[in-house]
């Protein structure tokens, strides 16, 4: 499968933040070629290890690699009476990318659809044809007749998506659902196939987290990082960008197209700076396009990670990402590779402390 | 015994692929042939004119007969490119009342040089204004393309559509976009193509009008005048109800289609065709629309000696967006009655003109 296709089915995948089983499933069965040491842990993180070099080795050394499985979703919180379900959002998601939308709903019968309405232009008085629809004026419609009938398919509790057609456009570009963070899951896996084919001589072990309930804040990463405690933890990530028309430059967070965005700081995690420079040196080195981070925005999984047990030196790589959070994210698929080849470039020239 | 064997999954079907064909209002024209090659063949004459309106003919065979109109309209809301400007992105116009509250982070597609995807530009969360939108005209769509790529591809005036995607929710409701108003075009394409020449009562023009989103009057009007009709039935996407709206005001979805009681509109056709329902058991219900029905009614009303002209609505939920949504049961009604108002004798006895148009 290449990459493409990998992110497309990843994206396509349903799994809100404490829903991602299946993604889990999916991802489980891409790396069983490729490593027979995945467990999950009790908070179901997927965790895959790979080791290289000489396993008599005295100093080894463990390097955790992990991206997040959840995506932003909604949670049912009401059943109308009139077949109308209340919604909230799961991870930050902003009311201005929820009027119209189409949502897959999790049901006692499998995935239904459903579309994210409220009542049409037409009826909305004129000041509020400015201003976004407030989440609590929208609603889900499933086609249910009443509450009862939508009952007998959805509870309060259970979860929705977007819906969104996956697809590539313009010059090298994707867009679709849950780029954030499926993307880093593709990285990885494709990562691991590379090194399943050409292992790494450095004497490390690897583990390879696919952590839940990164979108929440509340991560599962952190568990993880706790059970692993690695000489260094490397976070693959997508980040907002803000490369659009009309933004200005200082608010332009980096740029598509100019590879993969290392960190230095955000809202979670002020970055070590030797690891971000050796990460700037690998990338030149190897001919991998890279940029740094420019405006101190958002957070990820390197937030508990670093601060976990006794410290973790911990690293964050992103693709630049448009529209992160809605239906329709945007990324260039240069960026991606990027990304999952810089990391793989790290753990291959990884021997002491940084 | 009902006139017509509607196949549920088939009509289904066929909304979709007409829905689908693209058709932004103003550039009816790139439609036309796609719809011919669709449907062409159930039709005795096709008309196309200067306006955009596409007219699909089914003659009686009968001498002396009535002329009967159904109007559809084939436009639907988009957009309309202004300028291709710095990164490849494209600031464009509206075209018909869309609302911009569902426009940020959805799927378009650019009918350029080569038909084309892009997102349109959601705001970062870091440079949003409160709950503010956009103006319509600040709105950008993201090509993926260089400024050089998309200015080779992409010219001042390219329309702009949203992506054609259908699915199915609960109750055999169907989700899709343009449904506002080619899915009343396709059942009364059904109900003319699948209705025998004989039962009919009259020469049958069914009317697929121009630009009814995006001028005041609509286009229909010269469709109108070139085939000069004894009587018209126009059928136009009426809003359904749902939270937050008054019921004087909308149409329950499930329960057939609205006849409209309009100062402005033939007050017996209207009734005639309320009784047609009566008798063949169509689920139907009386709004009042009191001087406009909102759609082209009330023009064709006013065409050439006048044409006595009944307004007829399919419930549609989210109206204006990408994802309409409406019942097959109720597109399942209005088919019905498209074909019962066309082979109705009294009908056509009584609104029959003895005049000739000077």
């Amino acid at each position: 499968m290449n990459s493409f296709e990998l992110i497309k089915r990843l994206c396509n995948t349903f799994g809100p933040t404490g829903c991602e089983d299946a993604v889990a499933e999916l991802i489980k069965r891409e790396i069983s070629d490729d490593c027979q040491n995945v467990s999950t842990d009790r908070m179901g993180n997927l965790i895959a290890t790979m080791r290289f070099g000489d396993l008599n080795a005295v100093k080894r050394k463990k390097i955790m690699v992990c991206a997040h499985m959840d995506e932003v979703g909604f949670m049912i919180n009401e059943i109308k009476s009139n077949g109308y379900l209340g919604i909230a959002t799961v991870g930050g998601i902003s009311d201005s990318v929820l009027a119209g939308r189409r949502v897959s709903v999790l049901s006692k019968k499998g995935l239904i659809n459903g579309v994210i309405a409220s009542k049409a232009i037409h009826h909305k008085p004129r000041k509020d044809r400015k201003k976004t629809t407030p989440i609590d004026k929208l609603y889900i419609d499933i086609g249910a007749r009443d509450g009862d009938q939508a009952k007998e398919y959805v509870g309060v509790g259970d979860f929705a998506t977007f819906e969104s057609e996956f697809y590539a456009f313009g010059d090298g570009y994707v867009k679709g659902k849950a780029l954030d963070d499926r993307m880093g899951c593709a990285a990885m896996i494709e990562m691991m196939h590379r090194l399943h084919a050409q292992p790494a001589e450095n004497d490390v072990d690897v583990y390879f987290c696919f952590t839940v309930r990164e979108e929440i804040g509340l991560s599962g990463a952190h568990a993880v990082a706790f059970r692993i405690r690695p000489d260094l933890a490397i976070v693959l990530e997508t980040t907002a960008v803000a490369d659009i028309a009309d933004t200005p430059a200082a608010k332009r967070v980096a740029d598509t197209g100019s590879g993969a965005v290392i960190s230095v700081m955000d809202k979670s995690t002020m970055y070590d700076r030797t690891l971000v420079n050796k990460a700037i040196e690998t990338a030149n080195n190897n001919g991998i396009k890279a940029q740094l981070k420019r405006y101190v925005s958002g957070g990820n999984d390197a937030g508990p990670i670093h601060k976990t047990a006794e410290g973790i030196k911990t690293l964050a790589i992103s693709v630049p990402t448009r529209y992160l959070h809605s239906p329709a994210c945007v990324a260039k698929l240069d960026d991606y590779e990027t990304v999952s080849m810089l990391c793989e470039q790290l753990i291959r020239e990884f021997k002491e402390e940084i | 015994m009902k006139r017509l064997n509607i196949d549920r999954q088939q009509l289904k079907s066929f909304i979709f692929s007409l829905c689908a064909i693209p058709s932004v209002s103003g550039f009816e024209k790139r439609a036309h042939n796609d719809i011919c090659a669709l449907v062409g063949k159930d039709f005795d004459e096709i008309r196309k004119d200067g306006v955009g309106n596409l007219t699909l003919i089914k003659r009686c065979g009968k001498e002396n007969a009535p002329r009967i109109l159904i109007d559809t309209h084939l436009d639907e809301i988009g957009l309309l490119v202004r300028e291709v400007c710095e990164g490849g992105f494209l600031r464009v116009l509206p075209l018909g009342g869309i609302d911009v509250s569902i426009m940020q982070a959805s799927d378009v597609i650019i009918y350029g040089k080569q038909t084309l995807r892009g997102v349109i530009c959601s705001t970062p969360p870091h440079l949003k204004k409160d709950d503010e939108l956009p103006e319509p005209f600040e709105v950008i769509i993201d090509t993926g393309l260089s400024e050089k790529q998309a200015k080779e591809l992409i010219e001042v005036g390219t329309p702009v559509g949203f992506a054609p995607v259908y699915s199915e929710l609960l109750n055999d409701k169907i989700m899709g976009k343009s449904f506002d108003d080619k899915a009343c075009a396709a059942c009364a394409i059904w109900a003319v193509a699948n209705t025998p020449r004989e039962a009919i009562c009259g020469d049958v023009y069914v009317q697929l009008s121009a630009v009814e989103e995006t001028n005041a009057i609509g286009g229909a009007a010269s469709a109108v005048f070139a085939a000069d009709p004894d009587y018209a039935m126009v059928i136009d996407v009426n809003l359904a109800r749902v939270p937050d709206t008054k019921s004087f005001e909308t149409v329950n979805m499930d329960e057939g289609v609205s006849i409209s009681m309009c100062a402005a509109t033939h007050r017996r056709l209207t009734l005639d065709t309320a009784e047609l329902c009566k008798q063949k058991e169509l689920d139907h219900v009386l709004v009042a629309a009191p001087d406009s029905t909102g759609t082209n009614a009330t023009s064709i009303n006013l065409v050439g000696l006048g044409v006595p002209v009944v307004d007829v609505g399919l419930p549609l939920a989210s109206m204006h967006t990408y994802n309409e949504v409406i019942s097959l049961k109720d597109a399942e009604t209005l088919t019905s009655l498209v074909a019962e108002f066309i082979c109705d004798k009294e009908i056509a006895a009584k609104y029959k003109r003895e005049e000739e148009l000077i």
